[in-house]
């Protein structure tokens, strides 16, 4: 890594704590999200979920998946950190960059 | 039921205009907004994540029944009979290092939730208040039931009232930026620099080596917090993009640069040390280094650049103290090891080191010099002159001993201000310049090593000095966690 070490990247999306939540929102993730590429790493305690630019997660396909009811707000419980930044409404929430590099 | 968004904006304005005490008197600028910056600004924050009252009391319920019931349904397990002293380590200096600094940091959300010249920081700073207070309690909890096995475990609740120099170094740094500043700079400085930069390092990091290691108690009590922090982390990004609106940008960009580096100096210890010696090599799942550039160089950074502000002008330098500060630390406490609540092993034989080598090209002809002569004196069998006979020189910033790369591109120098009575010794030209940003302010403060002849400490004897430290009064101080076992490597190689 040369001294100058820089994010030259756009990655945005949510840290989970692993688990069947974990599973259900990355499933999710490329529903609601079609034609992104996502990358998933697996880190034995948590996973991180990572696409350019923007990607939303909508409760209602987490609740699809999980075939159990899900409110947003559910997924703090399992939300330990996230790349971008990070909008919230009444049933999704959105992982962003204003700028693109 | 009403959805959120239909009734949160009316709920959360709760501005007013006094008509009993002045604007001024019931929000005071060094407690509030010491900036000026107008009170219809304010009222434009809009916090990214937002959760209602009644939506978090069952989302924290919820979180604390998980850690509490994991913890009960593994206490019967063998898991701390059976567990590497190493890993021993790691708990003992997170929760000393961490429990009560959670307690500040309620006292610190609490102030903006009273002074925050926005409605909607003070009404999510609540919810981070009542974080930071399960914070606290968790973390006291937790090692409470170890502290019969091994008394070390106490200083989770005894470290923050003593004067241990390890705590002093992380008193001081949090007194600077959660206790001691308005709610507007201490929300640039906690919430965006500290929490959103650098808790991921102590609760994420972490807890993949704990689940490694079958620590299951642990993984998921430091992911559960850190729940929160993503959260109320998100009270810095409007601070800061209305003060940038407001002229304030320099300011901002200040409090963040001071912020990072102090609480970075603190990190590269309490994780940094885990991260790369404590934890058994084959459960260790990254270098520091390799999370430092994840979750700060790319994550956070990236962060800063959207927000609009610079990343910190010592960006070089902090590169390359991601390299070594926590390498100088390793063999600085190992050293010490007598003045620490935790027994660090030294954790550094042969595979360990070609590991270090691996993640650190010229580890071994730098770091690896100075642990060749601790392991031949070991393999000699003179533990003796393993203990230094000299003290080292402090910081007057970060109150960590100053140290440097050993070996080839030895480049120790110091960093040093004369200002009033006297001259001050600091690591870094970063720790010299936030003296430099408000000397008056830390003048008074005195090192562990100041206090040995300022006659704060008298006579500064060893025996006293580590009294005063704490050592041998919470608990016993430390020594190697695996009694040297480590150099038996290098025994067998002289052997074949
Ligand atoms: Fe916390
Ligand atoms: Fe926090
Ligand atoms: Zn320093």
């Amino acid at each position: 890594m040369s001294g100058d070490a820089v994010a030259r990247n756009n990655a945005v999306g949510p840290v989970l704590r692993a688990g069947e939540v974990a599973d259900a929102v990355v499933e999710a993730l490329e529903e609601d999200n079609p034609g992104k590429e996502f990358t998933v790493e697996d880190r034995v305690a948590y996973v991180r979920a990572e696409t350019e630019g923007e990607c939303v997660v909508r409760a209602e396909t987490v609740a699809r998946v999980l075939g159990r009811p899900f409110k947003i707000a559910e997924l703090e419980v399992n939300l330990s950190s996230f790349s971008g930044r990070i909008e919230t409404t009444d049933d999704t929430m959105r992982f962003y960059f204003e700028k693109r590099l | 039921m009403l959805e959120r968004s239909e009734w949160y904006d009316i709920a959360r304005d709760t501005n007013w205009t006094p008509s009993y005490v002045s604007q001024e008197a019931l929000f005071p600028p060094e407690m509030g907004d010491p900036y000026g910056i107008p009170t219809e600004e304010w009222e434009t924050f809009d916090e990214p994540y937002k959760v209602s009252y009644r939506e978090y009391v069952n989302i924290q319920r919820e979180k604390d029944s998980a850690a509490y019931s994991v913890k009960a349904a593994l206490a019967r397990s063998k898991f701390h009979d059976e567990a590497d002293e190493g890993w021993a380590c790691v708990l003992k200096l997170h929760y000393g290092a961490v429990a009560l600094t959670e307690y500040q940091a309620c006292q610190f959300q609490a102030r903006m939730s009273r002074f925050g010249p926005s409605p909607a920081m003070r009404n999510m700073s609540v919810y981070g208040m009542l974080d930071e207070l399960r914070h606290t309690q968790l973390q006291l909890f937790f090692p409470h039931e170890l502290v019969h096995r091994d008394r070390q475990y106490d200083w989770a609740h005894e470290a923050q009232h003593s004067k241990n120099w390890a705590v002093l170094g992380g008193r001081h740094a949090m007194d600077d930026i959660m206790m001691t500043r308005d709610a507007i700079t201490s929300s640039v400085m906690v919430s965006f620099a500290f929490e959103t930069a650098l808790t991921n390092l102590q609760m994420i990091g972490l807890s993949t080596d704990a689940a490694n290691l079958g620590d299951h108690t642990f993984a998921n009590l430091i992911t559960s917090i850190q729940s929160d922090e993503a959260r109320h982390a998100q009270l810095g990004t409007p601070t800061i993009e209305i003060m940038i609106r407001n002229g304030r940008k320099k300011e901002a960009q200040q409090a963040m640069d001071i912020a990072l580096w102090r609480v970075w100096r603190l990190f590269s210890i309490t994780v940094g040390i885990p991260m790369d010696y404590y934890i058994p090599l084959e459960q260790r799942h990254m270098s520091f280094k390799e999370f430092m550039h994840e979750w700060v160089i790319n994550q956070w950074e990236r962060q800063v650049q959207d927000l609009g502000l610079e990343r910190p002008w010592y960006w070089d330098i902090f590169l390359l103290d991601i390299d070594n500060h926590h390498h100088c630390q390793q063999g600085g406490i190992w050293s010490w090891r007598p003045t620490v609540w935790w027994n660090p092993p030294g954790a550094v034989g042969p595979k360990e080191r070609e590991w270090l080598e691996e993640k650190y090209p010229g580890w071994n002809e730098s770091y690896g010099s100075y642990w060749d002569v601790i392991t031949n004196n070991l393999l000699q069998g003179h533990e003796e002159k393993t203990h230094p006979q000299c003290i080292p020189i402090i910081c007057n910033m970060c109150q960590i001993p100053i140290s440097h790369r050993p070996g080839p591109e030895w480049g120790a120098r110091a960093y040093q201000r004369e200002y009033g009575e006297r001259r001050y010794n600091f690591c870094t030209e970063v720790c010299r310049w936030i003296f430099d940003t408000d000397p008056e302010r830390y003048k008074d403060h005195e090192t562990i090593v100041d206090r040995m002849y300022s006659g704060e400490i008298d006579p500064p004897t060893l025996e006293n000095v580590l009294k005063y430290m704490g050592i041998g009064v919470i608990s016993e101080g430390g020594r190697d966690g695996h009694d040297y076992g480590w150099v038996e490597g290098f025994r067998a190689q002289a052997a074949e």
